[in-house]
């Protein structure tokens, strides 16, 4: 191993790999929300709201199981599906009928529904902060390499990737539904007037990214404090890297997701007092020259 | 005629209406609390409501204060100075309050308290640790019934001062909070320890919820200690990542307020234990009666323990009691005057709001957090109490900074 280090110092290969754990969570939220701008043409500010609710249901289901290894597993698998379950209902009964108003509308709504999700979460979880703990084979860290020290967590995030990356892939380019959502999202008329019910695969298409805003709070939860607010940092992030990865494009997302992630924590490495602004000058830098995002946008 | 009389006793009475609220209010005091109770700050807002609410229910059950109850208005500021300023006005104009309180916000705490000293009305202020509140802001009608940075800062030096560390790295939120705590520890420390060394600073946004990318640069660049400037829920992730990345074991932290139960509390027996925390309250120490005494009220009232933001809420409610009480009457100058050098009893102990700046004199612990036989959560140990009178900056040197 050592002949690497000559080119790079283990502390750049730590902020990498550890760039990669935050791309990949950032990622699975922000393909959910590219994948509902893409097809459905909303800009969906709730979805920072359903990864907070995913947050807190991880905290509740984990422990429900009493927590341990068990209770994260099964959080892990139900929390999603409840965000899923709620996104569904909320669309059947309001976004279904609002699909054809025009961006600002379904904007301001998308935003009126992530204040009252705010309200409803503060109600049922109350103020307090939530933790939940890691299961122990997950705890701690461990050296990768020499000198390159990593926690068990990130290198966690960094495995579950392709899982994600692969199954959207499937999703998107192999399933039925994929191919009639790309074609809607192309011509919704065309799909509707060769008899198939466009309201349906909306729904599907919606509940599928939505799901993915839970997966990213689940898989989030046990590294952060969960509470109130953690919605808004979170959305405005994932908007950015689906703008500068290209509106609607799901590899643009990723593409997008390791910008951010990576500038951030090298950024971190070169100047750790303004570590902050990197991932941001890396958007602006984006965009002065790829005003509509990297990768084709299906807008 | 008949109709002219009928429809003047009709106004008459309407007239009534209007003002029989005014009438009703001559028996109570009015008490308006400006704070925020929605996002991520509620959760200390609430528990310094929660502590507001006993105190009030205490003196209540007692016949209230001069054969008067105390009544309270609480206003949602939404962590908006904009907000926060409109409801205050509102609260004074339509409410008639007597007394303002409030507010975690720094900016709206110092906007009311602008206020407050337009509209001479008294202005506690429970949570903001701002210490621009009696510092170069303060004014007759403002009082800090919590711990400022300055003095978190201060009591902090005075501890790290005696420890044999050399080398410190500061990190922190990227807010007036986290740089005014940094800077209080670090220039007490810098002047107690001329030989302590700044190897460098990270800064993280607000809400902030992976810290991993930061810990790991720091980690690499080998400090001796870290003082940690974070606050609100970035406390509970930071000590999460602390523990994990394993940067506890390899370098010791000071974070202010990270030993609270309000910190300690969620993260359960697998907390971070070793980190260093100063705080003005623990519920589980000193186990003195008044203490035992007052989480036993809580505890009952709301079904869980008090944080250090209780207290201040509770500390508010008996100065204003208190302090109508030795006026003798509801005037404001009266009042004020009252609560110069008032000493109160407090869970924490008799504390003291100092009348040359009107801030109160907390104890400060110095403690680490570690493993309780007792709680399902980590406890401060190895407490050192700093008496106020200790670490508060002189009366000189704040009344110095209003001279600016």
């Amino acid at each position: 191993m050592d002949f690497i280090y000559t080119i790079i110092s283990p502390s750049l290969l730590t902020q990498i790999f550890v760039g990669l754990g935050r791309t990949v969570v950032l990622f699975i939220v922000a393909s959910g929300l590219s994948l509902i701008l893409g097809v459905l043409r909303i800009p969906n500010i709730w979805h920072g709201s359903l990864y907070m609710v995913g947050a807190f249901v991880t905290f509740t289901v984990a422990n429900a199981f009493g927590g341990g290894t068990t209770g994260f597993w099964m959080a892990i698998l139900i929390a999603p599906l409840v965000v899923a379950l709620v996104s569904l209902v909320v669309e059947r009964s309001f976004f279904q009928h609002l699909y054809e108003r025009e961006h600002l509308m379904l904007l301001l709504l998308t935003f009126a529904f992530s204040l009252v999700f705010g309200d409803l979460v503060k109600m049922v979880w109350g103020t307090g902060y939530k933790s939940v703990s890691a299961p122990r084979f997950l705890e701690g860290s461990v050296d990768l390499f020499k000198g390159v020290t990593l926690t068990r967590y990130n290198l966690f995030l960094v495995l579950i990737f392709p899982i994600v990356a692969v199954a959207l892939w499937f999703l998107v380019n192999k399933t039925k539904i994929g191919k009639i959502s790309k074609a809607a999202a192309v011509d919704r008329e065309m799909v509707s007037a060769v008899g198939i019910n466009v309201s349906w695969v909306f729904a599907t298409v919606f509940v599928i990214g939505c799901f993915l805003a839970g997966l990213g709070g689940a898989l989030v939860a046990p590294t952060v404090s969960i509470s109130l607010g953690m919605d808004h940092t979170l959305i405005m992030e994932a908007f950015l890297i689906v703008i500068i990865g290209g509106l609607g494009n799901m590899w643009g997302a990723l593409l997008g997701a390791l910008i951010f992630g990576m500038a951030q924590s090298i950024g971190i490495l070169a100047w750790p007092q303004f570590g902050i602004v990197f991932p941001y000058a890396a958007v602006i830098v984006v965009l002065l020259f790829r005003p509509t995002g990297l990768l084709k946008s299906t807008w | 005629m008949k109709r002219i009389i009928y429809l003047s006793i009709l106004m008459a009475g309407f007239l009534g209406l209007c003002f029989s609220p005014a009438s009703y209010a001559a028996g109570t005091i009015k008490v308006g609390i400006v704070d925020t109770y929605s996002g991520p700050p509620a959760n200390l807002s609430k528990d310094v409501l929660d502590g507001f609410k006993l105190a009030v229910e205490e003196i209540n059950a007692k016949g209230g204060v001069l054969g008067k109850k105390i009544e309270f208005f609480t206003r949602d500021s939404k962590f908006n100075p904009a907000i926060g300023l409109a409801m205050a006005k509102e609260l004074v104009l339509k409410e008639g309050v007597d007394v303002l309180m409030g507010t975690i916000n720094s900016a709206t705490a110092l906007a009311v308290s602008e206020l407050a000293k337009k509209e001479k009305i008294p202005f506690l202020v429970t949570n903001s640790r701002s210490e621009k509140i009696t510092g170069e802001k303060g004014h007759r009608y403002v009082f800090s019934v919590a711990e400022n940075t300055a003095m978190a800062g201060r009591a902090a030096a005075i501890a790290l001062s005696k420890m044999p560390y050399v080398k410190y790295w500061i990190a922190g939120d990227d807010y007036e909070y986290g740089h005014a705590i940094a800077e209080s520890v670090w220039k007490e420390l810098k002047a107690r320890k001329p030989d302590v060394q700044l190897l460098g600073q990270t800064w993280w946004k607000v809400g902030e919820s992976d810290f991993t990318p930061y810990i790991s640069q720091i980690i690499s660049a080998k400090p001796d200690f870290l003082i940690a400037a974070t606050g609100g829920a970035s406390m509970v992730s930071f000590a999460k990542a602390a523990k994990a990345t394993g940067l506890l074991a390899k370098i010791p932290i000071y974070q202010h307020t990270v030993v609270d139960y309000g910190i300690m509390g969620p993260l359960g027996p697998e907390g971070p234990v070793g980190i260093y925390g100063t705080v003005p309250y623990l519920f589980y120490y000193p186990e003195s009666p008044s203490n035992k005494a007052y989480v036993e009220k809580f505890r009952k009232a709301y079904d869980r323990y008090p944080q250090m933001f209780a207290l201040f809420g509770y500390a508010a409610g008996k100065l204003i009691a208190q302090g109508f009480k030795k006026a003798g009457s509801v005037n404001t100058e009266k009042f004020i005057n009252a609560l110069e050098g008032m000493v109160i009893d407090s869970p924490a102990g008799k504390l003291e709001m100092r009348a040359c700046d009107h801030q109160l004199g907390l104890p400060m612990m110095f403690g680490k957090t570690m493993k309780s036989p007792k709680y399902n959560f980590l406890v401060a140990g190895d407490i050192v109490t700093i008496p106020y009178k200790d670490y508060m900056p002189t009366c000189e040197e704040v009344l110095k900074t209003r001279k600016k």
